[in-house]
């Protein structure tokens, strides 16, 4: 089985998801994980596609064609063998929530902090909320901690960025349980 | 007496609704005496509803007193015939696995207190109030007597749903 990347992003409507995984059942593609999502007027789709055949981008041929003349823009990566397995990543997972009213580059301040800490981004979103004259920037990232990182540390890390930028930073680790 | 296999989805007995046990009689006290001996077996588990064993019998057990989130507050073991939560309150989120859905973990919000009516092993009606871990734990175990799994629980698979750490 190889293995694909698919992006898909355009103007969001009814029937995009339908659409492109039509195309992807009639050409036998297996999905393997994926990620679709509404970001700001633009449905977006990430998918891991595999097939037991298809080995490039021509073997596709002109699959995608309808899509980008329903003006979707389709971009294809050609993974290689492993590419599709998640990492095990291994420790605790932590949760990130960075607001504040104005866009002092939070997502910027907060990545490199942890970047030189060596903590694993394993999820990311941010969005805009409340009013359009009191906009609050929200952004919330899980990170995973290796071991002796502790949530303190998190927190000491993070706050000369709280400080600098003046945002609210929240670190809550959460327990994992086996039932 | 018996340490018992546990069932993996997808065995349907794992999304069946149990009936409500009419009397604790010798075989639901059979069962309830597995599930403890399947918690105990298993080293890291806190809790084992009847279905995982393959009983269709409304009984759980829970013990979370060996548990590093548990230990400072909980009831020991508990062995619960048709519980029925009566009144919850809070919320607390775990990330929770379940022997059942192997290798995987998700976030779950779940009232963090609650106040629960059962039968106990001698058939004696109980009500108690467990706070924490605890509650979080006979909530899971709850829901497997209503044919629900964790997986029904969680919001979303991207980040809710995450290869457990290997222990």
């Amino acid at each position: 089985m190889n293995h694909f990347a698919l992006t898909i992003v355009g103007r969001d409507r009814p029937g995009i998801v339908s659409q492109v995984t039509e195309i992807l059942f009639k050409q036998g593609c297996n999905l393997a994980d994926s990620s679709c999502s509404i970001l700001g007027g633009q449905f977006t789709m990430i998918l891991i596609l595999g097939h037991p055949e298809f080995t490039n981008r021509e073997s596709f041929g002109e699959a995608f064609k309808p899509l980008e003349d329903a003006d979707l823009t389709v971009a294809l990566r050609v993974l290689k063998p492993g590419g599709e397995i998640r990492p095990q990543i291994e420790g605790d997972i932590c949760m990130i929530s960075v607001y504040c009213s104005d866009k002092p580059c939070i997502v910027y301040h907060v990545a490199q902090v942890l970047s030189e800490k060596q903590v694993n981004i394993t999820d990311l979103n941010t969005k805009l909320v409340g009013t359009e004259e009191r906009p609050v920037y929200v952004m919330v990232l899980e990170a995973v901690l290796s071991e002796g990182i502790e949530e303190e540390d998190i927190n000491r890390w993070l706050a000369p960025v709280r400080d600098e930028l003046q945002v609210d930073i929240t670190v809550r680790t959460i327990p994992t349980v086996e039932l | 007496m018996a340490v018992r296999s546990i069932r993996i989805y997808p065995d349907p007995i794992l999304k069946q609704v149990v009936e409500r046990v009419e009397e604790v009689d010798e075989t639901v006290i059979a069962v309830i005496q597995d599930l403890v001996d399947t918690m105990v077996d298993s080293g890291h588990s806190v809790g084992v509803a009847a279905p995982q064993i393959g009983e269709l019998c409304r009984a759980l057990v829970v013990d979370v007193s060996k548990s590093k989130l548990g230990k400072d507050n909980n009831h020991g073991l508990l062995e619960m015939v048709n519980p029925e939560i009566i009144e919850k309150s809070g919320s607390k989120m775990m990330r929770e696995g379940c022997m059942s859905v192997p290798d995987y973990t998700g976030n779950v919000t779940r009232a963090e207190h609650i106040v629960i009516e059962f039968t106990d092993r001698a058939g004696q009606p109980r009500v108690i109030e467990a706070n924490g871990f605890e509650a979080v734990a006979i909530q899971h175990e709850l829901d497997h007597l209503d044919g629900m799994l964790f997986l029904d629980r969680v919001s979303s698979l991207k980040t809710d749903l995450y290869r457990r750490k290997t222990r």
